[in-house]
């Protein structure tokens, strides 16, 4: 029997003219933690379904413990102890969490008639395998992401996995969820199960995993131990890139403060909160959750209250009632999330671009005068050289990056003066990443104000030239230049 | 556990319509002066006839319970009926069929139904396409069959003696204390009984039931599971249309006649009341007992809308009342799931 539990070599499968996956190697331990890592369309899920049993392969061998597999059908897959908890977890958010438990092992076994004893002997059989505990009645789409996915894991138990695959796990999840998730994943390991985790984030990839792999356009361009690994060579094999971490250099600032903020209190959420933003400056303003950064960006974007203290934009105070007021006053605000999903997939890339200012397109009669908007999103195409030969075609035509890219030119076409990011990058591929900083860095060169509000340190590190931190819905600490550290902001945070 | 329990009961929409219909009870009796329900013979005039017209709403309401709970809508069934049952009468009318019994005619309709809705299920089953907009073709289409192609009339007085007499059997029979006139429980209300007792069997009791929650629910997930979820689809509506058809001819039986067109929008008041009874319009939810109180809700109020001293027109506003407040409530709780 060989070292490996799964085996797959020279695994090849097309699409049409998609060469999907190109002479994939892989290989998982038995007991071991495998990540397979790759940024976003790589070949990661294509893999996963052969490995499955969702997709055939066109080329290559599978062996699984040793006995080389032919045909593999999803049926087959879970006979022989392969278990793929998807993204969506598979759950049924209307039946309760013993049925959500059972049915799987029901159908396997054919049944036709349900016996609600049996049922709940086979769901307290599930959770015992972890030893988690839970009402066993209570509605599955009641629970947190968290136990959904715990519930979606001792599922998988019952079949006896050998090997569990772990699609994209911990995008939904909290910090300490993740966690508590990774110490069940590190008791499942101990207990003799592989599990393959995939994931492009790599502070996850380098805490949970033994062996790594990582894909990039269909190809596999490294897999090996992790340890032997670096962050460095890591973002390279990802991306293909050399990334280095490009720092904000202003060179715009302009000498009088665009905003002004004094004494500004939210009752109950922060208090006496007071900075100055100048044109050209990128401000990040940082602090674990719950300690005001957001309510400060909602009230800043007319969402928020205001219970105290005063705003003054351009020397002029100002107050701020409503997001579209917040709009007339030259003030944007792009919340999480928003960079990734606030997209019209199948629209043209030029009417995503105008979607929210199409009021400047628009004939007396409320007509759209669609030369100018082609004329006006081609502006931005060739600003933010968004990768395309034509604006007509959908938005889903581009990759990540330049959607994102899309997202904030549309945002950016009601000439700001202020810019307010609030976690630009999360969930965002680290080539993407990347390319968003650049952007933004650009924008603020150009004579925007930007606040960056995150809680990812090093986000926050590269990309301000002066940083905020806020505790407990205070503003506790401030630093310019080369002061801005991790550790210098975590001690204060701390 | 027991705190935990009442809770899940308040949270459920049966709970809500049980306590409603308590109280229109309780407001009906008053206002009637007693018509409702009189000790010791419990059934009345008024009663009778609540029962009465529940037993095809509350059959027709099954066959829409099972389809929404697995996250479909059928429009069609009231067509599927209609065309059924003018059919089946038409040639058992033809051919001198059913003059004693109506067993073949109620057969026949439902192997009608069950072809009719084996098409549904097909269109649905194999193209993937929105049930809705399937099953509102189809509905146009089975009338246009029954109506353009057969030209099936209307059959009153001629209708076949064997469907006249089972229609007209009853299980009890009393008079009116102060009219002296005689009224009758029809015998097909044990017909309601029966199909609400076994479809809340097959619901709760059976993997097929189980699968049409999990579709419902997820159609993604009960695929991954291992449910076939295309011929779960197709035996659903060919099963319904099946039921749909046996229902329809029923009702011929109790109304001594088959007019084609009868049925022409019944679905737009049973839907609702699925909906006001706990079924989600998103799939996954609903049960038996709370179409059935639901159902028995509007029968009520429509019966009742007199003794009331509610206007008659006032239905339509009442029906339009249902359907927003269902799905509304319906909407609610799905946001609720997801947050």
């Amino acid at each position: 029997m060989s070292e490996y539990l799964l085996q797959m070599t020279g695994i090849d499968k097309r699409f049409g003219g998609v060469h999907a996956l190109d002479n994939v190697n892989f290989a998982v331990r038995p007991g071991k933690v495998m990540c397979l890592a790759g940024e976003n369309g790589c070949g990661k899920s294509t893999l996963v379904k052969i490995i499955s049993g969702v997709y055939t392969r066109d080329a290559g061998e599978i062996t699984f413990e040793g006995q080389p597999i032919h045909h593999i059908t999803p049926a087959e897959a879970t006979r022989l102890g392969i278990q793929v908890i998807y993204q969506d977890l598979s759950i049924f958010p209307n039946l309760t969490v013993m049925e959500n438990l059972a049915i799987n092992s029901e159908i396997t076994a054919g049944r036709k008639i349900v016996n609600r004893k049996r049922w709940e002997q086979t769901a307290r059989e599930a959770l015992s395998k972890i030893g988690y505990d839970i009402d066993l009645y209570a509605k599955m789409g009641d629970l947190s992401v968290a136990d959904k996915q715990l519930v979606a894991i001792c599922r998988a138990l019952l079949f006896n996995a050998k090997l569990i695959i772990m699609d994209e796990p911990t995008t939904a999840l909290t910090k300490k969820e993740v966690d508590a998730l990774f110490k069940t994943v590190r008791q499942l390991r101990d207990s003799g199960i592989a599990i393959m985790f995939i994931s492009h984030k790599t502070e996850e990839i380098f805490e949970i995993s033994d062996d790594v792999c990582i894909m990039r356009n269909g190809k596999n361009v490294y897999s090996g131990e992790t340890k032997d690994l670096t962050k460095r060579d890591f973002t390279f094999y990802m991306t293909g890139r050399e990334l280095v971490d490009d720092y904000f250099v202003p060179t715009n600032i302009s000498e009088k403060p665009v905003l002004q903020v004094e004494h500004l209190t939210w009752k109950g959420k922060y208090e006496d909160v007071s900075f100055d933003l100048r044109k050209g400056e990128i401000l990040g303003i940082t602090g674990l959750l719950g300690s005001g950064r957001t309510e400060l960006a909602l009230s800043l974007f007319g969402l928020g209250k205001v219970d105290g203290g005063t705003i003054a934009l351009n020397g002029k105070p100002v107050k701020i009632t409503s997001p579209i007021q917040a709009q007339k006053l030259r003030i944007g605000y792009v919340p999480e999330d928003r960079l990734t999903e606030g997209l019209c997939l199948r629209q043209p890339i030029a009417d995503n671009i105008m979607l929210s200012s199409l009021k400047q397109l628009t004939r007396a009669l409320g007509t759209i005068r669609h030369d100018e908007l082609f004329d006006k999103s081609n502006e931005w195409v060739s600003k933010f050289s968004i990768a395309t030969d034509d604006a007509h075609k959908h938005a889903s035509t581009l990759s990540g990056g330049n959607q994102q890219k899309i997202v904030l030119s549309k945002w950016l076409n009601n000439d700001l003066d202020v810019l307010i990011l609030n976690g630009p990058t999360v969930g965002v591929d680290i080539g993407a990443k990347q390319d968003i900083h650049a952007l933004v860095h650009e924008l603020a060169n150009q004579g925007l104000a930007v606040i960056i509000i995150s809680d990812d340190l090093a986000e926050v590190v590269v990309n301000c030239n002066r940083v905020i931190v806020m505790k407990d819905g205070r503003l506790v600490g401030e630093m310019t230049g080369d002061r801005i550290t991790e550790d210098n902001i975590l001690d204060i945070i701390r | 556990m027991n705190t935990a329990k009442l809770k899940r009961m308040t949270r459920r929409t049966e709970f809500y319509m049980l306590i409603v219909l308590i109280l229109l009870i309780a407001l009906v009796q008053v206002r009637s002066g007693g018509k409702l329900i009189a000790l010791p013979g419990v059934f009345t005039r008024l009663n009778v006839t609540v029962l009465r017209t529940m037993v095809v709403d509350g059959m027709f309401a099954m066959c829409s319970l099972v389809v929404m709970i697995s996250g479909g809508f059928d429009l069609s069934f009231p067509a599927i009926a209609a065309l059924s049952y003018s059919l089946t009468t038409t040639l058992c009318l033809n051919n001198g069929w059913c003059q004693s019994s109506p067993i073949a005619g109620l057969l026949l309709a439902m192997a009608i139904g069950w072809v009719l809705g084996m098409l549904n299920g097909w269109i649905i089953s194999n193209f993937k396409l929105n049930t809705m907009i399937v099953t509102l073709g189809t509905q146009t289409f089975f009338t246009g069959i029954s109506m353009g192609l057969l030209k099936l009339k209307e059959i009153t007085s001629t209708l076949p003696e064997g469907f006249k007499a089972f229609g007209k059997l009853y299980i009890f029979e009393s008079a009116d204390p102060a009219s002296g006139i005689r009224f009758t429980l029809s015998a097909m209300v044990l017909f309601l009984i029966a199909l609400c007792a076994i479809v809340s069997f097959i619901l709760n009791k059976t993997m097929f039931g189980r699968a049409l929650y999990a579709i419902g629910g997820n159609e993604v997930s009960a695929e991954r599971a291992g449910y076939n979820v295309k011929r779960t689809k197709f035996l659903l509506y060919s099963a319904v249309g099946a039921l749909a058809g046996f229902i329809g001819m029923i009702r011929v039986c109790m109304e001594s006649q088959s007019i084609p067109k009868a049925m022409v929008g019944k679905e737009m008041t049973i839907i609702p009341a699925v909906i006001l009874g706990g079924a989600s319009i998103y799939g996954g939810e609903g049960t038996v007992f709370g179409t059935v109180v639901a159902v028995g809700i509007i029968s009520l109020v429509s019966n009742s809308m007199l003794i009331l001293g509610i206007d008659t027109y006032w239905q339509q506003f009442f029906n339009g009342l249902v359907i927003l407040v269902g799905v509304t409530v319906s909407a609610l709780q799905a946001k609720r799931q997801k947050h």
